[in-house]
């Protein structure tokens, strides 16, 4: 029995989805109850900026990675 | 002219006093995720050589690029979350009312307010080494209703906000008794 890598890409983009998700959330409360000011958008526009080298240098080492692996559940012995 | 979102806002109502606490409390906070952010780079350089082994593992490898991914992405968030508490974490004083706005998580947002002229004592208070050396304290606002008193936390100087709140009471509650006085007279 082995278990696909994938399934492991599949967890990480869940991850993903909830960061976006509570980005979204975050930079909305602060235009919706905050004030537009420019303090306030340029950490907004830092925020962006880090978030998105994070995603693209985190992309940069996952596509070198064959995810068509699978992991072995059962440990394997060489048979004489 | 101060600026900021205030609640079913009165007519010719004005924004007197806009108080968050001191930014020594979120230069604190940040400076904690940033010691989290270099946590892993502390690990490769503690590690060495096992973590080469670790990130070049067929199995270890991938997990490893994705943890340390899903790391940052966090640390990043919970920085930016940090922030948005304290930005958000208001105490306005109008020519009317106090309001106090707090935000607790994101999910959770408490609004309450007071009118001015049910203000009856207002006290500031230093309490510890940093609130003495950078002067922050709180601000603790007595009123003549039912909630329980307004806190303004660790705001920049306690003992001026205090006399300003005061002072904005009296000034208010003269205000208010002159026009029931002239409404009565009609």
């Amino acid at each position: 029995m082995a278990l696909p890598l994938v399934i492991f890409y599949f967890i990480y983009l869940a991850f993903v989805l909830v960061f976006l998700f509570y980005t979204l959330f975050n930079l909305y409360h602060l235009v919706r109850f905050g004030l537009l000011n420019i303090p306030v958008i340029i950490v907004i526009f830092v925020y962006l900026a880090g978030s998105i080298a994070i995603l693209l240098l985190s992309w940069g080492a996952i596509a070198q990675i064959d995810w068509s692996q699978s992991i072995p559940l059962m440990p394997t012995f060489p048979i004489q | 002219m101060l600026k900021f979102f205030i609640p079913h806002r009165g007519k010719g109502e004005q924004i007197i006093l806009l108080l968050r606490r001191h930014p020594f409390i979120i230069a604190v906070k940040l400076a904690f995720w940033l010691v989290v952010a270099t946590m892993p780079p502390l690990f490769m350089i503690v590690l060495g050589g096992e973590m080469d082994v670790l990130f070049n593992h067929d199995l270890f490898g991938p997990l490893a690029i994705l943890f340390t991914s899903i790391y940052y992405l966090f640390v990043w968030l919970f920085a930016l979350h940090t922030f948005v508490d304290y930005y958000l974490d208001v105490w306005i004083v109008t020519n009317e009312r106090i309001i106090n706005v707090e935000q607790r998580g994101l999910f959770s947002r408490t609004v309450s307010e007071q009118k001015l002229y049910r203000v009856q004592d207002v006290t500031s208070e230093l309490k510890g080494i940093f609130s003495t050396l950078l002067t922050f304290g709180t601000v603790y606002i007595q009123t003549a209703g039912e909630t329980q008193r307004f806190i303004f936390k660790q705001v920049p100087d306690p003992s001026h906000i205090a006399r300003r709140v005061m002072q904005l009471a009296e000034e208010n509650k003269k205000r208010h008794h002159d026009l029931m006085e002239a409404e009565q007279s009609k």
